[in-house]
Formats: structure tokens, C-alpha cells, sequence
């Protein structure tokens, strides 16, 4: 019985450390070399975008990618006759994926501005709004940019939005995006949104909400357009194909099907209404299940297991005679205990590859985990295999053990007994703590929940779906870990 | 790893004609803990099939010194010698020797040290098939005879912590015997018994004797000491002050620290 499950452990180690060996072998092997000549042969025009940027880029009811700035990407890639790959990533990471040759270009209604043109190439405009301060339909304090002052604004803190409410004296409140900007101000949580127009009036068309108005016009003109790395030598085509999708007329189609209709109004009365919560619910059961299968539970597993044999090694090596190991245990235990499992995301997934260390998001979200795992459950290891009284090594040194043996025969399995409780924790706490991967491109349970409330502004149906699939694992968990703990206790006097 | 214990036995009593053959020598055995000198230069000899009983005062080293014959405590200095493995602890000496030293006895805990996690068959079994790596048939079949010799076959499913102290305890001499050890070590082996559990852990170990083991026993049963043993150790001050059969050592001592001694124990009041 305990044999098969060794072994069935074990196989499940090999393919884990096999699956994330190879998929760090992929990611390092392609240099970024050769730039536009690259682009043809790889036939591949890799787009960031952020999936939750209604009407730009954003998932639809069908949970297919498109927006205006998505479809522009495609045509694009029509033109050039290459493939488009969407990689979707948060906006305020956009830049820092960019550089790290996450991809080719960013579509996202990048705001054509110097500052960004200095350190990036930036193609011709594809699209052109104007500024607009949106405010609740009750509150006639602002009528121009001058009475944003004292207000409190919610906007991506990055933007070029934020920085002209910032620089008219108001307080910004980072947001992740223009759909939870407008949540905050309906909730009165925040005074006012500014954005760009063709956001504004595709969101009043489409929700048909009456709370909240267009209280001013800026003269900001944005004009929007792609953004690739500096000297990726793109834009020649880039602004090649742009221009000859305006000429053919193409451009002026796909603006007409996401923000024409919508800022005339008249279609938006066609559109179908919007869909109830429940509907939503009921049709997102199944999506978001499968990403809590496929992708939120295999990496807490993999993850988990990969953490148990990394802190095994670092618990044993705390406790040896041999200071230098011990030390360098110590020091590893303390480095992933002091710091947040967020920036150690980010620096996996966002720093290694100014060192050449490309890694695939869920690799990347997988050697994050299970070093945060090794560097929790390594104390609980050593503390669990020092709570087995001495007289156990010794008794196993006289029937012949040496000290692997004794380990794995005598000491661990008594150990178990006692790191399970503390463990069950670790892996409860790394469930919910997988929703973090969201953060680096990983489409876990979570981010699909996102990317399905960013359009629909239902937040509270589809983040509390997703919150009662997290509970139901850890009720699964929780019911796991007193069945085991049972079985261990079976050898104890109760 | 050993040959077959038994027939070696029946071997070692029709062998003992005049040439009298050794199982244990010690020599110059020194031990200390930190600035504490616990054996101060031990030495002496343990004749094949006899049992040895060592006895003393608490701190005079007599559980140092019985651990230094299976290397748990491994001595700074000094020559010892168990069955055919000899080690001079004074050098350095590499883990595998010190195994194959280890592996010629068997030890008997004072806090009987079973491995709690494990049946009484499988505490047995566990060093003959995962170390020694023997047929699980005849290890098995072995196990359930040293049981059935120590008392408790009808225990052998139950775990540790269903057993009273003194089953508790023969199942660690089964445990150890179950090694075909040459040699079998006791530590203090019914001190943290009951009273009335004493006995029945004695009679085992009485019986050993008689077939023949070649027993180390530290140990304050007097009474016990003198019955079983051929010779007796009293250790005193980390060393062995006086040694002999137990007619000259318990029943006759020299010395005034061995007679002081057994005075305080036979009559504590």
C-alpha cells in the first residue's frame, strides 16, 4: 500500500521536475535576435494586450479575445501575413513584458506621448480620442480640469490619465482598469474617472448606466498606436500596414464596429441587454472550473510537492553539524520568509530575463511557489524531525541504520505525524495564494474570473463564484488532512 | 551478514575446553564530555557464551562504558574488540567500520526505544529485511519464534503503545536478538519498570544465559546480577574498581567503595 503510493509519489516528482526542466530549456533557447527578419520567419506577431480594456481589448460573451485594439492587431498581421499571438498581461506590467521579449508589440491604446517615445518605438496613431472627466450624474462641482482639485480620481497609476489628474491637483487611487475605475466612482468611493471618450461613451452605451456623466472635456488629444521595443526596426512595416488598412477602409470598419455604434447611441438600444447576474454565473460555471482544474490546482499540487522536496533538503541542511550548509539553509529560509510572495513572482517571472533566464509563465509561476513552499515547510520539517526523541536515532543506529536509512525508515514517518497539521496549512494557504499568478500571464481561476467581470462590470457574481471554487478545494483539503491525520494517529495511545 | 546464530551457539558451549576464547576485549577505553573524564582507562575481557553484569553507583560510567561497546557513545581513546571487528577508537575511523563494529550486538534500551510507528512483528523484522536484507520467510518466521520465546506471539499485530512496560520491553530484546548479534548489551533493562513488570523481563534475560548468549548487562538487581552473571564489573569513578566472579565481587568485596555500595542497595533503609 505505502509502496504504491511512494512510487506513485515519486513519478509524480520526476514528470513535475521533467515538465518545468523542459519548459525552461523552450523559454531560454530563442535569443531576441534579428527583429523584423525574425518576425517573418517566425511568422509570428507576439501582442500585448491587457483582455480587460472594454472596448479596446477584452474578452466577449463567447470568452473570445477582440476590441477594437485587438482587431487591429489581427489585421495587421493580415497585412503582414504573419500569425498574432495575444499575450494577456496586466497594463502596469505591460512595459516591464515588453522589454522582457514577452512579446513583440503592446495594443492597448498606448498613449503616443514623448517621454514613452524616447524609450520605446511607437508606430503611427490607429486611434484618436479626447480626454474626457467623467463624474457622478448628481455632481455639478466640476465642469473643467481646473476643479479637479482636492478630488480623488481612479485611474491605472501608470497612465497618462493619472498623471493629468495628479498634475490638476487631484489624488489618484490605483486602479487595474477602466471597468473597476468606473465601479469606485459608482460606489462614490472616489469623485471622478478621467479617460479617454471612446471608453467613456462605449461603457454608458453598453450599460445604459444613467448614474454617472460626461462633466467635462479636456484639450487632451490622445492618439494612440502600438509600442515595440526601441530599435526592434518594426515600425516601417508596422506603419506600413496601418496606413494601408486606413487607406482600404478597414481601420474605419473595425472603429465603426467597437466605438462608432457606440458613441452615436442609436445601436447601442439594439445591443442585447445586458446579462442578468445569475445568467452569468451559470454560464462562467463551467469556464471557471476549468481553470480551477487545469491550471490552479495542478500548479498547487506541482508546486506543493516541489516546495515538500525543497524543504526537506534545506530542513536537513539547518540541521547539520556542517555550519557552512547549515548557514546557507538559514539564510534561504530567512531571504523567502522576509519577503513578499508577490515580488517573488515578479522577479522570476519579470528580472530574470534581464539575465537571459526566460521562463514560460506557469514554469515561472511553479519555481516561485515551490521555493515560497520549500522556505515555510523547511522549519516545519525541522522542527517536526527534531520533536522525535533521540532515542529513536539511536535505536535505529543499533539495528544496523545508517543515517538515510534511519531518516526514511524510522525518523521521517514518525515526523509526518507531526508536520501534518502545520503543513495542511502551507498547502491551504498556497491555493489562494496561486490566484497571484494571475500577476504574470498565468490564466488561472482568478484571472478568468477577471477577465470575464472587466467587460460586464458584474464583480460581485463572478469574484464570489471564484471565491466559493477556492473554499470548495480547501473544504476538499481540510476533509483530506483529517483523514490523514487519522491514519497517522493510529500508532499513538488516545 | 552473520552466519547462523544458533548452530553458532551450540558451537561456542561444545567449543569450551580449556582454550578460552574471547567475545569482547577492551583496552585503555577512555570517554570524556566536555572537561567531564566519565572512563578514565577501561579495560577487560567478556568470555564467549557468559554473561557479564556491571554494576555501580550512579556517574561512574558503567552506561558510558556499555555504549562504548556498540560505538553509541564512541570512546576518545582505547582498543575494543567485539566478536571479529577490533577498532582503535584513538584514530579516526571510517563510518562503514564503525557499522560492521556495531552490527556484532544487539542493544536493549533502559526506555525500551520501540519504534512506535511500527508493529511488534515489524520492530523486529525491521533490521533483518531492510538492513540486513535476509528473506522475508525466514525473517518472519524467526521473529514470531523469538516472540513465542519472550512470551508475547499473541501480540505481534498490536503497536507499542498497547503494551505494558515490560512487554514493551521484551519486545526490544526480541528486537534485538532478531539481528543474530554475537554479543547483546543491556541497558539498566528494568529501571523504568514497575515493580511487579521486573520480574518478567529478568526471566527472559536469565534465560538467555542459559542458552548460551554472551550478555553485557548494566543493571542495579543485585540479587539478579549474582544469579545470572559469570563475572561481574563494579565501576566506580570512570573506572572499574573491582572485577570477579560475583561470589568474590557481591558476595565477598575488597574494596570499601564496593562494599559501601552494595550496603546502600541491599539495605537502603
Amino acid at each position: 500500500m505505502t509502496y504504491y503510493l511512494r512510487r506513485a509519489l515519486l513519478a509524480v516528482i520526476l514528470l513535475a521536475t521533467v515538465l518545468a526542466a523542459s519548459s525552461i530549456t523552450t523559454a531560454c533557447g530563442a535569443p531576441d535576435s534579428d527583429k523584423a527578419d525574425r518576425l517573418q520567419s517566425a511568422g509570428v506577431l507576439r501582442v500585448g494586450t491587457e483582455g480587460v480594456y472594454a472596448p479596446f481589448s477584452y474578452h466577449d460573451a463567447s470568452d473570445q479575445l477582440v476590441g477594437y485594439d485587438v482587431d487591429v492587431a489581427r489585421a495587421v498581421g493580415d497585412k503582414l501575413g504573419v500569425k498574432v499571438e495575444f499575450v494577456e498581461t496586466p497594463w502596469d506590467s505591460m512595459f516591464a513584458a515588453l522589454e522582457a521579449n514577452r512579446f513583440d508589440i503592446v495594443a492597448n491604446q498606448v498613449t503616443i506621448n514623448p517621454e514613452r517615445q524616447q524609450k520605446y518605438d511607437l508606430s503611427d496613431p490607429y486611434a484618436i480620442g479626447q480626454g474626457v472627466i467623467v463624474t457622478r450624474a448628481d455632481d455639478n462641482s466640476i465642469k473643467s480640469l481646473a476643479d479637479l482639485k482636492g478630488k480623488v480620481a481612479a485611474e491605472n497609476p501608470t497612465s497618462n490619465w493619472a498623471q493629468l489628474a495628479r498634475d490638476n491637483g487631484a489624488r489618484v487611487e490605483s486602479v487595474d482598469g477602466f471597468a473597476q475605475a468606473i465601479k469606485l466612482l459608482n460606489q462614490g468611493r472616489v469623485d471622478v474617472v478621467v479617460n479617454d471618450s471612446i471608453a467613456v461613451y462605449q461603457y454608458l452605451a453598453k450599460t445604459g448606466d444613467k448614474t454617472v456623466k460626461i462633466a467635462a472635456q479636456t484639450d487632451e488629444k490622445s492618439e494612440q498606436g502600438f509600442a515595440a521595443r526601441k530599435n526592434s526596426g518594426l515600425l516601417p512595416e508596422l506603419n506600413k500596414a496601418l496606413k494601408d488598412l486606413s487607406n482600404d477602409g478597414t481601420l474605419p470598419k473595425i472603429s465603426e464596429k467597437y466605438l462608432k455604434a457606440n458613441v452615436s447611441g442609436a445601436e447601442a438600444q439594439q445591443q442585447a441587454p445586458p446579462l442578468s447576474a445569475w445568467k452569468l454565473i451559470a454560464d462562467n460555471l463551467w469556464p471557471l472550473a476549468k481553470a480551477a482544474i487545469t491550471v490552479t490546482i495542478p500548479l498547487t499540487i506541482i508546486s506543493f510537492i516541489l516546495g515538500l522536496v525543497i524543504a526537506l533538503g534545506v530542513a536537513l541542511a539547518r540541521l547539520s553539524k556542517n555550519r557552512v550548509l547549515s548557514n546557507i539553509a538559514r539564510f534561504y529560509i530567512s531571504l523567502i520568509r522576509g519577503t513578499p510572495l508577490l515580488v517573488q513572482l515578479f522577479i522570476v517571472f519579470f528580472a530574470l530575463p534581464e539575465f537571459g533566464i526566460r521562463i514560460d509563465p506557469f514554469p515561472a509561476a511553479i519555481i516561485a511557489f515551490s521555493l515560497n513552499v520549500g522556505g515555510y515547510a523547511a522549519e516545519i520539517i525541522r522542527s517536526s524531525i527534531q520533536s522525535i526523541p533521540k532515542g529513536q536515532w539511536e535505536a535505529a543506529e543499533t539495528i544496523g541504520f545508517n543515517y538515510a536509512g534511519a531518516l526514511r525508515r524510522i525518523i521521517l514517518p514518525q515526523a509526518a505525524r507531526v508536520a501534518v497539521p502545520p503543513l495542511s496549512n502551507t498547502l491551504i494557504s498556497l491555493v489562494k495564494d496561486t490566484s497571484l499568478a494571475s500577476t504574470i500571464l498565468v490564466t488561472e481561476l482568478f484571472r478568468t474570473a477577471q477577465n470575464v467581470a472587466a467587460p460586464t462590470f458584474e464583480f460581485f457574481a463572478l469574484y464570489g463564484t471564484a471565491a466559493v471554487y477556492y473554499w470548495v478545494i480547501c473544504l476538499v483539503l481540510s476533509f483530506g488532512q483529517s483523514r490523514l491525520e487519522r491514519r497517522l494517529e493510529r500508532y499513538v495511545a488516545r | 551478514m552473520t552466519d547462523n546464530g544458533a548452530e553458532d551457539k551450540a558451537a561456542a558451549n561444545a567449543e569450551k575446553t580449556d582454550e578460552v576464547e574471547y567475545r569482547v576485549t577492551a583496552e585503555g577505553v577512555e570517554k570524556a564530555f566536555g572537561d567531564n573524564k566519565v572512563l578514565k582507562g577501561v579495560s577487560f575481557t567478556v568470555e564467549r557464551g557468559t554473561a557479564t553484569a556491571i554494576i555501580g553507583p550512579s556517574g561512574s560510567g558503567k552506561t558510558t562504558l556499555l555504549r562504548a561497546l556498540n560505538a553509541l557513545d564512541r570512546p576518545d581513546a582505547g582498543v575494543i574488540r567485539v566478536d571479529d571487528v577490533e577498532i582503535d577508537f584513538s584514530k579516526p575511523v571510517p563510518k562503514p567500520e564503525v557499522r560492521k563494529f556495531q552490527s556484532r550486538s544487539g542493544f536493549v534500551f533502559q526506555a525500551h526505544n520501540l519504534f512506535p510507528h511500527k508493529t511488534v512483528l515489524q520492530n523486529i523484522t525491521e533490521g533483518p529485511l531492510v538492513v540486513q536484507k535476509r528473506p522475508k520467510d525466514e525473517v518472519i518466521k524467526e521473529a514470531v519464534e523469538l516472540l513465542d520465546q519472550v512470551g508475547l506471539a499473541a501480540k505481534k499485530d498490536q503497536y507499542p503503545y498497547q503494551l505494558s512496560g515490560g512487554q514493551q520491553q521484551r519486545v526490544g530484546i526480541a528486537r534485538a536478538l532478531a539481528l543474530r548479534p554475537k554479543l547483546v548489551l543491556f541497558d539498566e533493562p528494568t529501571s523504568a519498570l514497575d515493580p511487579e513488570l521486573v520480574g518478567e523481563v529478568l526471566s527472559v534475560i536469565k534465560d538467555l544465559a542459559v542458552e548460551g548468549w554472551t550478555l553485557v548487562i548494566v543493571t542495579h538487581e543485585i540479587q539478579f546480577a549474582r544469579q545470572v552473571s559469570n563475572q561481574v564489573l563494579f565501576t566506580d569513578q570512570g573506572i572499574i574498581l573491582e572485577k570477579g566472579t560475583p561470589e568474590e565481587v557481591i558476595g565477598d568485596p575488597k574494596e570499601e567503595r564496593t562494599r559501601q555500595f552494595l550496603n546502600r542497595i541491599l539495605n537502603p533503609l
